[in-house]
């Protein structure tokens, strides 16, 4: 979720803006490095006090966060990709598809409430209307017309309300299978699903609170639709490259 | 001659589905390649339309230029083919934002989809006393792990090996694997030598950058895959590297003439450096550019996000597609070319931190992680972390491998090294070889001076030199992709 805001970070250097263009040398090479300004004496600290200052995240339980990190590294690897894995052997690709829009559309509901929440009209008006074409129209929220109406898909969640209102970060948490948080976040993510089991919408609290199948789907389908994979940034310092991407992702998500 | 003939193809639109929008990340960030792909297909979803932007020359312009292509080809003697701009079509003039935005996404061409492709990931234990050497929190790279796409019958094999501290599943290198794979082609995704994985798993002095032990890294690795998946019906074997990987390749494909377990019966060589320590000096000294409003509350990092910030405030809601891209490019709040070169230098220092601390911690060098340090997987990191960034490519060379290299080949003065790591150690074997090829760009910003005259004449008419792209920008343009299948057809 996180690593979905690394992009603009990295796409945002993207254009095709003024062109100066650069004269070849007899091999045809334009010394793409000539048209920089360098720092004269080449003496520059700025990548490592950036660098530095990123590193600063208040992190004290640290030591308990990094155990949980390979924990978590280990349950992925065994158990949930494998579940991954066998539920794209028995499902089709529309199937899977369904499943992952039925429960998006049960996810607006936080969303629109937290939408209200921070007292964004217009975003909890188009979440309204999401959930009612795609429940009434997609068949329980099984298709997404929505989203082919033009009405783009938002998420809003009790951790972004809090830090809306000026409640900060708090702690640095690695949460059992969920992975990064902090603590503002993870009660968040409390009073979220807290939200979704009282409006009971479909009465699919009440199922899922009887039916274990039910959560289980839940489960496989948010890793099913998650992206990360640990290793992935291939790093030794994945855990702190992580928690600086997470935390910087979560700002902007609040300010946004 | 092949100036003259060489045309564009008009491009097929590509079908979002398979049109991976991966490659930002890449190599540059390494993040994951997923998370773009998804945003991508999002994006589409939204309708947006990716802007072609003409290129706006006049009409003595294009005359000029091929009038200049026509003297290319027959006065200058070196007989590469030269693309002109006008032909090439590669609509991102400034190599900066080619090389961290690749091409637009309806420029690339159409390869398969993920789910369509018959590819499972394998682990290789080719170095079991890792596992007692390596603190116990890097569990997961005591052993290699490789991506092997299956083609359902016999069929040709091509591996793939990655840039710069990019691993197998790096997005160019997962790019290649799609349009190599759509070409009916088994593919093997191999991660760098220079990459934390490989280093750990794979190399025997776990001291990466002097290029012919790289190679023989590399090629006990591929006989590992060979012997792996005897099963595999393979016609033939083929070899790519891009950027660092490329120089990889070349090194691995000279050994594989005396070793011949492969017989590769073509090799190309994507954006190549040519001296490696030119490049390296070009990628340390890109964070040295000027970068304005920096000053003591603020870093670098912090002005890049605080734009995003700003455009999203503006915009109301995040909404990431190409048209965003161009969008905040022409904003006030576009990023300088400095500011660029920049996240660029940055992104290549943090493989430099990466490399320079894995390589001390296997080999107890004690230049960052004291020999006796206990660490397990509570331990805090952070400590090295900060003392690894502080060492760049030309400390890493200087501290690491120079002392190596000196105890174990004999080795004398840094030009020796430069000379035995470089393209140099194997321009008569490049020149001699029609099986081998080359593709550049006359902006890429790893090359110095006279490195693209070396290659001109070392390879004649097996070089490919693109006028645009940056480094590795054009690597999914639909020309180039096309360029590299018919070099592995011929």
């Amino acid at each position: 979720m996180a690593r979905r805001l690394l992009l603009p970070l990295l796409l945002l250097a993207s254009s095709m803006a003024n062109a100066q263009t650069s004269v070849p040398d007899e091999d045809g090479f334009t010394h793409p490095l000539r048209r920089l300004e360098f720092n004269p004496g080449l003496d520059q600290h700025e990548f490592e006090r950036a660098s530095f200052a990123a590193l600063d995240i208040y992190d004290p339980w640290e030591s308990l966060n990094r155990r949980m990190y390979y924990f978590n590294y280990r349950l992925d690897q065994w158990v949930m990709l494998p579940a991954v894995r066998g539920y794209k052997y028995v499902t089709p690709k529309f199937v899977r598809t369904g499943v992952s829009n039925f429960f998006s559309n049960l996810g607006e509901i936080p969303t629109l409430f937290n939408s209200l929440a921070q007292l964004k009209g217009e975003r909890a008006m188009n979440t309204t209307a999401r959930l009612l074409f795609n429940t009434i129209l997609g068949v329980g929220g099984l298709w997404d017309p929505a989203s082919r109406m033009g009405l783009p898909h938002y998420k809003e969640d009790f951790g972004q309300t809090l830090g809306f209102y000026g409640v900060p970060h708090g702690p640095y948490l690695v949460l059992p299978a969920l992975g990064p948080s902090n603590l503002r976040d993870a009660t968040g993510q409390v009073a979220d699903f807290g939200v979704e089991r009282q409006v009971d919408y479909f009465s699919y609290a009440e199922a899922s609170g009887g039916e274990f199948g039910l959560t289980a789907l839940r489960l496989v389908d948010l890793r099913y639709t998650t992206p990360l994979r640990y290793g992935q940034l291939n790093s030794p310092f994945e855990y702190e490259k992580v928690r600086y991407v997470y935390t910087r992702a979560r700002e902007l998500q609040i300010e946004e | 001659m092949r100036t003259s003939t060489r045309t564009v193809t008009p491009g097929t639109a590509s079908s979002p589905e398979n049109a991976p929008a991966k490659t930002i990340e890449i190599d540059m960030a390494r993040c994951g390649d997923q998370p773009l792909g998804a945003a991508c297909v999002a994006a589409r979803k939204r309708g947006s339309a990716t802007t072609n932007v003409s290129l706006s020359s006049s009409l003595t312009m294009r005359m000029l230029l091929c009038v200049t292509a026509l003297l290319t080809v027959f006065i200058v003697p070196a007989q590469a083919a030269d693309i002109s701009v006008e032909q090439y079509g590669y609509p991102l003039s400034n190599p900066f934002e080619a090389t961290i935005a690749t091409t637009p996404v309806d420029l690339r061409p159409a390869v398969p989809a993920d789910e369509d492709i018959d590819q499972a990931d394998y682990r290789l234990r080719l170095r079991p006393e890792r596992e007692f050497i390596l603190p116990e929190n890097f569990w997961a790279v005591t052993r290699l792990t490789y991506r092997l796409a299956k083609q359902p019958g016999p069929a040709p094999l091509v591996f793939i090996i990655s840039g710069t501290g990019a691993s197998y599943s790096a997005g160019k290198t997962e790019w290649l694997k799609r349009l190599f794979y759509g070409a009916g082609y088994h593919v093997v995704q191999l991660s760098s030598p220079t990459s934390f994985d490989f280093i750990a798993a794979a190399s025997r002095y776990a001291t990466p950058g002097y290029s012919p032990g790289d190679a023989k890294d590399l090629y006990r690795v591929m006989q590992a895959v060979r012997a792996q998946q005897h099963d595999l019906p393979v016609t033939s074997f083929n070899l790519i590297g891009y950027s660092l990987g490329a120089l990889d390749a070349a090194f691995v494909s000279k050994l594989d003439e005396t070793r011949q377990s492969f017989n590769f019966r073509r090799v190309l060589m994507v954006n190549p450096p040519v001296n490696l320590y030119t490049s390296i000096g070009n990628l340390d000294k890109l964070v040295q550019t000027e970068v304005e409003a920096i000053d003591s509350t603020t870093t670098f990092y912090e002005v890049i996000f605080e734009k995003l910030a700003r455009y999203y405030r503006q915009k109301g809601t995040i909404n990431l597609d190409e048209a965003m891209l161009l969008d905040f490019q022409q904003s006030a709040l576009r990023l300088t070319d400095e500011q660029m070169a920049m996240l660029i230098g940055s992104v290549f220092r943090l493989s430099a931190a990466d490399i320079a601390f894995t390589s001390d911690l296997i080999n107890r060098r004690g230049l960052i992680v004291p020999p006796k340090y206990p660490i397990d997987e509570g331990t805090s990191l952070e400590p090295f972390f900060r003392r690894a960034l502080l060492c760049d490519f030309d400390c890493y060379i200087t501290e690491q491998l120079i002392p190596m290299w000196r105890a174990q080949q004999d080795g004398g003065s840094m030009a020796q090294l430069v000379q035995q790591v470089s393209l140099y150690a194997l321009e008569d074997y490049l020149r001699t070889s029609p099986k081998i090829g080359v593709m550049h760009n006359a902006d890429d910003i790893i090359l110095g001076a006279g490195d693209l005259g070396f290659l001109r004449r070392t390879f004649g008419d097996r070089m490919t030199l693109y006028p645009r792209g940056g480094h590795c920008g054009n690597i999914n343009y639909r020309v180039n992709a096309h360029d590299i299948l018919e070099f592995f057809r011929g």
